[in-house]
């Protein structure tokens, strides 16, 4: 069953591109459909199924495709928001051309994002991060603008070097292990007498993933190649494709190779600290709409990292929960940021104000992602939030663990910039004729707005069901 | 039956809050019934289940969930209290506001949020749990926020901003001292939290925490700078939220918690009289200076509950009987005071005070009902608002601390002098403005019942008073 995962998209991706007359609006109701269907499919799996069998596929000895607890919850979010996506690039990439692109390379990268989840070897999933970083490049530049090719450059060159510091990690870790499959990888390490070399092969991995999700101090690329993409591009970006390449990979290392060593832990948690303040004091200066969303997204990524470094099955748990939370609440900001941008065409905020009563499913989907974002209850982003906190007190990290509660307060406060100056608000002068975005846009909203509440409020089933399992995964 | 009509109380008003913007396609006159139709359930049913709690059966509801996390009403005598307080003071203001707010744009948002406000208020006060008070803590923030920001204006929304972020920051730094009880107890659960807590007192750590949330959300120093400022809100929002209702989330959670749960170290019966103490002077002061009319009555809210957590901090019987009396007393009469501000506001279109004068003679009504609720606020018999005083100053001078009593003595003196000073200038003297009549009778009405149930709180004390008895006969019976 898990291999239509990949299969799916593959079959849609081949039967599209056969012949030219396909419309892209085709590919887009065909992907909209299985990416449903992958979140529905996935969402539905009862508990048991996982606890029999998780490998799926083997070929060689190290290559296997295996899925657990966490892997759920992580195609879960990515069926979503490449669900949004489609929704959004057929309501606003007018070009058919551009939109058929569009359509391949989020094909492709879906293809490589539910694959990188289910892999359990290092050089593989090295494999499919660079086959969606360049998925990403092309992404970011599909419609050529100056700013939007600055960006894809910025994130290019960073991205090679990325590419130089995990290439280089798994070449040390050949040398004390002979295979690079997760598992025995750990059992290699706990048994080489040498340390340094250990934490070097794990520190420049890190270092590696460090770029590709955009934490502090390699975070500048990201507000680049966010804002300068093209609204659905950026959606995709900014919901899943950064954090399955980089948060994710980081979260399944963590896991299994440096969940044990303190001192990497001790550089995970700082790192995502860092991230936490420098994204939210930065996001409170910026003038741009989707800039000011890149770096919240810089800022609730440090949460997920946070947590992760605790390294105690419930701290895990509330990263991953918060992963599926960030992947729902960012998307809908973009998909509002979207909408305004398809009305105005500007994403200058001091040429926005009082849009709420012009356009209100976007105001108010955008005040259901603001307080989740901000993690006030009973939104789905303060369980996620809250969790973390505790975590971290659990472990006995109290200084993180109120540092990550009141650091909320700077979340609230550039959230709330946001929508004074974009929704709430007398209607700026000029901006009388500004109508409701069509049902294109407003639906994606409502379903994402809807999904954040729901698991806001029905939380003790979510828990129970999805987020509590996880913890299951350290006992394998 | 009983668990039945405590969920019906809370959960009227929150689910049906979101039927009124549809209502409100149907026909406005249909939405606005129907909101105060919601708000009166949760009065009535209150009073119902008052006699029962009073005889000393608590109200339990216990749902389990993960993580501590398990959602649990209580209703014991404090929390009716409250809950009826706050469905009186709303369903009153909803009914003002089929007059004041039919002028404006945005009146099923306006419907939906104060609806959601009593909801959420109510579900904070017979919370047992400190998730979900938390929860509903933040909901009233969230109201309130979108609520004071209501006329859209740039420099409205700034001070919604303000207001939001200072009580969600206190908030937060509550949410800390949660987090510190939750470690000594292991659970959220206030009912597990005192029996855990039974023979000691809790961390002053988390004390000091927790009173940050509170003294934020009841507008007491240092974080009273946002009340005032909250003055842009329409009129029957200031005077339901920032008077009445919301200032009083603070003062009844510290009643709840540190009076009728957990144990304190004996020093913060001085120390928390002092920073109120503290309170009451500088924002009196204020009163006396400010020439805007709803600042005037703002600054005089802060001071004045001041005074409720004098009586409740103080630490004997007299005072907290008081305190919670003043509860009572402080919500009927400031929310009459800000809905005439209301009425003379919409009729003048002018708030300074300085520019204002004779009013009493267009507006004899208006001007009957604001002397009255400004004598209950300042104090004189036979109004409601004197015996609460009263007592609150009798527990503070039977704890022997002078230096306490004589600050809030210096406060009630102020507090008449503003009061009449605000008086005098807008009722009486020459008329400054353009003639103008009376206020809607709906609104009159309103303003003329708040100034009726001061005075009749006041000559009918023994009901009030037996009633608040019995509460502090069972909070100091469980300790």
């Amino acid at each position: 069953m898990f291999s239509l995962l990949v299969l799916v998209p593959f079959l849609i991706l081949v039967a599209v591109n056969l012949s030219k007359k396909v419309a892209p609006n085709v590919a887009c109701s065909l992907t909209a459909l299985a990416t449903l269907a992958q979140a529905g499919f996935v969402v539905s799996l009862p508990g048991t199924l996982l606890k029999t069998n998780n490998v799926i596929f083997t070929w060689l000895p190290d290559f296997k495709l295996a899925i657990d607890e966490f892997s759920i919850v992580v195609l879960a979010a990515i069926g979503i928001v490449a669900f949004v996506a489609c929704c959004v690039a057929r309501s606003t990439i007018n070009d058919p051309g551009q939109r058929a692109t569009f359509m391949n390379l989020l094909l492709v990268a879906l293809i490589g994002m539910n694959t990188t989840v289910m892999l359990r070897d290092i050089f593989s999933i090295y494999l499919f991060v660079e086959t969606i970083a360049i998925i990403s490049f092309v992404l970011i530049s599909i419609d050529r603008g100056r700013l939007a090719l600055e960006g894809a450059f910025k994130y290019l060159m960073l991205s090679a070097f990325a590419t130089i510091l995990m290439l280089s990690s798994i070449a040390l870790m050949l040398l004390f292990s002979p295979t690079l499959e997760l598992s025995g990888l750990a059992e290699a390490m706990s048994v080489y007498p040498n340390p340094i070399l250990i934490k070097l092969s794990i520190g420049l991995f890190l270092c590696g993933l460090f770029i590709k999700s955009g934490l502090f101090p390699f975070h500048w690329w990201l507000p680049d190649a966010y804002s300068a993409a093209h609204s659905a591009a950026s959606v995709l970006l900014a919901g899943i494709i950064t954090k399955v390449v980089g948060v994710y990979v980081l979260m399944r290392l963590s896991l299994s190779i440096f969940g044990e060593s303190l001192h990497i832990q001790a550089m995970v948690m700082a790192v995502g600290a860092l991230s936490i303040i420098t994204g939210a004091v930065l996001a409170m200066t910026q003038k741009n709409f989707k800039r000011m969303l890149a770096y919240s997204s810089i800022s609730q990524v440090g949460y997920i990292i946070l947590a992760t470094g605790v390294g105690t099955p419930f701290a895990f748990a509330a990263a991953a929960f918060h992963f599926f939370n960030h992947a729902t609440f960012k998307s809908l900001l973009f998909v509002n940021a979207a909408s305004v941008e398809k009305r105005l065409g500007t994403m200058d905020m001091r040429e926005m104000g009082g849009l709420s009563n012009r356009m209100p499913a976007t105001g108010i989907t955008s005040l259901v992602g603001f307080l989740s974002t901000a993690g006030l209850p009973p939104f789905s982003g303060f369980w996620s939030k809250f969790m973390i906190v505790l975590a971290l007190w659990a472990a006995g990290k109290y200084f993180y663990a109120a540092f990550a509660l009141l650091a909320s307060i700077l979340t609230l406060g550039y959230m709330l910039i946001l929508q004074r100056n974009v929704f709430f608000g007398k209607l700026k002068d000029g901006l009388g004729g500004v109508k409701e975005v069509g049902p294109g846009l407003v639906i994606p909203q409502l379903v994402l707005a809807a999904i954040i509440v729901l698991v806001g409020v029905c939380f003790p089933f979510v828990l129970n069901k999805f987020i509590f399992p996880v913890q299951s995964i350290f006992l394998k | 039956m009983q668990t039945n009509l405590l969920l019906l109380t809370v959960f009227i008003p929150i689910l049906g809050s979101f039927f009124l913007p549809i209502a409100g396609r149907i026909s406005k006159n249909f939405r606005n019934h129907l909101a105060l139709a919601f708000v009166a359930a949760s009065f009535l049913l209150s009073l119902i289940i008052l006699p029962g709690v009073l005889a000393g059966k608590t109200i339990i509801f216990t749902k389990f969930l993960p993580l501590g996390f398990n959602f649990v009403l209580y209703a014991d005598g404090l929390a009716v209290f409250m809950s009826l307080v706050s469905s009186l003071v709303s369903a009153i203001v909803v009914l003002y506001s089929f007059g004041y707010i039919s002028h404006y744009d945005d009146q099923n948002e306006y419907y939906f949020m104060v609806v959601l406000f009593l909801g959420s208020m109510l579900g904070l006060v017979f919370s047992a749990n400190l998730i979900f008070l938390y929860l509903f803590w933040e909901a009233t923030a969230i109201v309130s926020w979108r609520l004071i920001g209501f006329f859209r204006e740039k420099n409205h929304v700034l001070k919604a901003d303000k207001a939001f972020l200072v009580t969600v920051f206190g908030a937060l730094v509550m949410l800390l001292g949660f987090i510190n009880l939750y470690q000594q107890t292991g659970s959220f659960d206030l009912l597990v939290i005192k029996d855990g807590l039974k023979m000691q007192a809790a961390s002053s750590l988390a004390v000091a925490l927790i009173m940050a949330g509170i003294l934020s959300k009841s507008a007491t120093l240092p974080f009273h700078t946002w009340l005032p400022d909250a003055g842009v809100a329409p009129s029957p929002v200031t005077a339901l939220l920032h008077a009445a209702v919301l200032v009083k989330i603070g003062v009844y959670v510290y009643a709840r918690l540190f009076v009728a749960t957990l144990n304190v170290e004996q020093f913060w019966h001085t120390a928390i009289p002092l920073i109120c103490g503290a309170s009451a002077l500088v924002s009196a002061g204020a009163a006396l200076i400010e020439t805007d009319l709803k600042r005037v009555i703002a600054y005089s809210t802060v001071s004045q509950i001041a005074f409720i957590f004098l009586g409740l901090s103080i630490g004997n019987i007299i005072g907290l009987a008081g305190g919670l009396l003043y509860i009572l007393m402080h919500g009927l009469a400031k929310a009459g005071l800000f809905l005439c501000a209301g009425i003379i506001e919409q009729k003048t279109k002018v708030r300074d005070i300085t520019r204002l004068g004779g009013l009493i003679q267009t507006m004899p009504l208006t001007a009957a009902a604001f002397i009255l609720c400004a004598f209950s606020v300042m104090g004189i018999p036979p109004l409601g608002g004197f015996f609460s005083k009263y007592m609150v100053m009798a527990g503070a001078f039977n704890s022997g601390n002078l230096l306490i009593a004589f600050t809030f003595l210096v406060g009630a003196v102020m507090t008449i002098l503003y009061l009449f000073r605000a008086f005098n200038l807008v009722f009486l003297g020459e008329p400054k403005t353009e003639p103008v009549k009376e206020g809607e009778p709906v609104m009159v009405f309103c303003v003329a019942l708040l100034a009726f149930l001061s005075l009749a709180a006041g000559i009918f004390i023994y009901y009030p008073d037996k009633v608040v008895g019995t509460i502090v006969q069972q909070i100091a019976l469980i300790k």
